[in-house]
């Protein structure tokens, strides 16, 4: 019996937040487990995962030789790791795909136990706080995934969601024929031969960059973009610095002001797309030059190109130098929680653990692993990018953690009605009519309004930056 | 008078004409979207014609991928059990509302009456509570007791009908010694079937249609149409082809009914109105 309890405690250790060889006390939000021990003893338990990651469950959408839509399922890597799964521990894994939050958000509120494990992009700290089971505390974190878990949901002492993978982010997507056709092998390293690459781009018919301003969603990275050009990942919370953040002065005015004037000068398309499909597919058929967006979108576009093409021509490079230097984001990816009222949390806990440690289905969905003990596999997209920061031409910022400073902001541009749908990049944005290029008044008018805004509700809330 | 009356004429037809191309313009590229092949719908116009009317790939695969078979019987479960309920109900609570005079009749037609004026979300999140708490999360009959409630518009319908039946008939077959529920059911009901036609068909529709509440409730193999249809739209990306052909192949049973079954529609709206 003592030998049995003792192999419990120890496999117990050994799941703690990363299996890393050092041994590791289990955290206060362990306790509770029972003392099930490998996954010999949880042999037909099944958890319920659910996920916004279709792709990785049903395959990549691809277009077949007579341009048909199909699922690759050889690309449904996560329901592959699941099956692999259950065939080394008996746990089995029932996935379950759903397109956002707002699915799984009725289940929580019900305490329902049958979700076990779950991914989930837009979760609000308090949601995280208020459903997911502490998935190790910040320290334990720190030691498996370093600085990297600092930008994973955490209350400041808890985790909330690991996140298993890290990718470079937020840069230049591009179809390597069309830039060619311009004349250019690369991505330009500065603003100024950028611009002239996207003259040439739209002097031989074709739209520069796809923008897909339709949506709201695609301007997030334009908040990325402005670390760039304040070569300062921290830049969002820094408008509390000033009162005038839209000015062109201040590096976010700076920033939208520089993807307006692109507007002006019609490097992005006319044509209103009515679904982001569309938009990739103008990339993939070189209707378009590049996207500036997060790496998950190249395999995306790379499954789209037309029959006959070879996918790698679709690449990834950082964005020019827009005055600080070279920048490319490096962030946590891929968000793995367990349901604070599932009734399978060991079993939960050891597929992250499973997933955690497999360097080759974390490059295939597109991320570098990036725990401790792992070596990691840099997946293809990242050839450019990893070269160039590794010779130094490249600086890799990494993404911020959400603190005081950034909800402070966050709640200014909240009170003055800037913040749902990135109003504060799309209100600017859309302010200069593309029909008169040259007259930038209303777009003025809009900076002075913003400005006054965010200066007026910034006193009225009292925040200041803390540092 | 006759030359207004040509003239009438004519602008009828222009205003008529103009009124068939507004609603079918939004049908013909959904139409063409079904047959084109992904990278056709990727690279031409929304108003081109495919290049072949005889590729049934997207309806194919619309079909088993997102097993819109299983979909539409479990559509056609919930409707059928649903609707029979709630017309039964209707008749029902309509007979004695319209019949009889007793205490409290104003406040329950009053009560009916105030539930047009809530909105469904609203009461959502205490409704899913109870129904989860009774167990009946992810199962058909978690929507079919959602859908099988009596409503004030069903009511106003039978209450048309009802004004056209004679009391005569009740106090007659009352006299007979029939007892009450005799002549609910062996008179009265008989004689309602078209307004319950009129209820089926517009109540069908909705149902068929309601997107929101099977959403909320129904998971995996118990799924209905629209939310089997739901599963092709991803977080970013989506193969609008492919959900062209799946929304034909919705359009077509409830077009059907609806071809069927319009007059009665028409009927019972306009009745509705006149009570």
């Amino acid at each position: 019996m003592a030998a049995l309890g003792l192999a419990a405690v120890m496999s117990l250790t050994a799941v703690a937040c990363g299996e890393t060889g050092e041994e590791k006390k289990p955290d206060s939000s362990q306790k509770d487990q029972t003392s099930q021990a490998d996954g010999k003893d949880l042999a037909g338990t099944t958890i319920r995962v659910y996920t916004h990651t279709g792709n990785r469950v049903l395959g990549e959408e691809k277009k077949d030789d007579d341009g048909n839509t199909y699922r690759d399922e050889s690309s449904a890597y996560l329901a592959q790791l699941a099956e692999k799964f259950t065939d080394e521990t008996g746990i089995k894994v029932e996935l379950n795909v759903v397109t956002n939050e707002d699915e799984i958000r009725p289940l929580f509120q019900v305490e329902d136990p049958t979700v076990d494990v779950f991914t989930c992009p837009n979760w609000s700290l308090e949601e995280w706080a208020q459903y997911t089971e502490p998935y190790c505390t910040l320290d334990e974190g720190r030691e498996v995934y370093g600085e990297y878990a600092d930008a994973m949901p955490n209350d400041g002492k808890n985790i909330f969601s690991i996140m298993p993978g890290r990718a470079y982010n937020q840069a230049v997507v591009y179809n390597e024929e069309v830039i060619k056709a311009a004349g250019y092998d690369e991505i330009p390293g500065t603003l100024d031969e950028f611009n002239k690459m996207c003259e040439k781009i739209k002097g031989n018919g074709v739209t520069p960059i796809s923008l897909h301003r339709v949506e709201n969603w695609p301007l997030a990275t334009v908040q990325d973009f402005a670390g760039y050009v304040a070569g300062d990942a921290n830049v969002f919370a820094e408008c509390l610095k000033t009162e005038n953040p839209f000015s062109e002065e201040a590096p976010f005015g700076k920033t939208i002001k520089m993807y307006t004037e692109w507007k002006a000068k019609g490097y992005f398309e006319p044509e209103v797309y009515t679904d982001f499909g569309v938009a990739m597919d103008s990339v993939a058929y070189g209707k378009s030059g590049m996207m500036l967006f997060g790496s998950w979108v190249v395999p995306q576009i790379q499954g789209r190109v037309p029959k006959g093409t070879d996918p790698s021509i679709i690449k990834f490079a950082p964005a020019p130098d827009f005055g600080a230097g070279r920048y490319v984001l490096a962030a946590p990816a891929d968000n793995w929680a367990i349901s604070k009222f599932s009734e399978n949390k060991e079993a939960a806990r050891q597929f992250i653990e499973y997933i955690a440690d497999d360097a080759q289905f974390i490059a295939d969905s597109g991320f570098i692993a990036n725990k401790k003990g792992v070596t990691p596999i840099v997946p293809e997209l990242y050839s450019i990018i990893d070269k160039q920061v590794e010779d130094g031409t490249c600086t890799a910022l990494l993404s911020p953690a959400t603190d005081d400073n950034t909800i402070a902001n966050q709640d200014i541009l909240t009170e003055a009605g800037l913040w749902a749908d990135y109003k504060y990049v799309g209100l600017l944005f859309d302010a200069l009519d593309v029909t008169k290029p040259d007259d930038w008044s209303a777009y003025d008018k809009q900076v002075e309004t913003q400005n006054k805004a965010y200066a007026e509700y910034k006193e009225e809330l009292g925040l200041e930056w803390k540092e | 008078m006759a030359r207004e009356t040509k003239l009438f004429k004519i602008v009828r037809y222009i205003f008529l004409t103009l009124s068939c191309i507004f609603v079918l313009v939004p049908l013909v590229p959904l139409v063409f979207m079904a047959f084109k092949t992904g990278a056709e719908y990727s690279s031409t116009g929304v108003l081109e014609a495919p290049k072949s009317w005889l590729n049934f790939y997207n309806f194919a695969y619309a079909i088993r991928v997102g097993h819109l078979g299983k979909a539409l019987v479990n559509t056609v479960i919930i409707l059928g059990i649903s609707l029979t309920i709630q017309i039964l109900f209707t008749t029902m609570v309509s007979y004695v509302l319209h019949r009889f005079d007793f205490r409290g009749k104003k406040l329950i037609m009053t009560l009916f009456t105030l539930t047009m004026f809530i909105p469904v979300v609203t009461t959502q999140t205490v409704v899913f509570q109870i129904i989860y708490k009774m167990g009946l999360v992810s199962t058909r009959l978690s929507v079919i007791l959602l859908y099988s409630g009596v409503g004030i518009v069903g009511i106003y319908i039978m209450f048309n009908i009802l004004s056209s039946i004679p009391k005569d008939l009740d106090e007659a077959a009352l006299l007979d010694g029939a007892s009450y529920f005799s002549i609910y059911g062996k008179i009265v009901l008989p004689l309602m079937k078209p307004a319950c036609t009129t209820l089926l068909i517009l109540n069908g529709i909705g149902t068929y249609n309601d997107f929101y509440i099977p959403n909320l409730y129904l998971r995996k193999d118990v799924q209905t149409f629209t939310v089997a249809l739901y599963k092709f739209f991803g977080n970013t990306a989506t193969p609008f082809e492919i959900v062209a052909a799946a929304i034909l192949l919705g359009i077509i049973p409830i077009g059907i009914v609806f071809l069927f079954l319009q007059k009665y529609i028409y009927y019972g709206l306009a009745g509705a109105v006149k009570s």
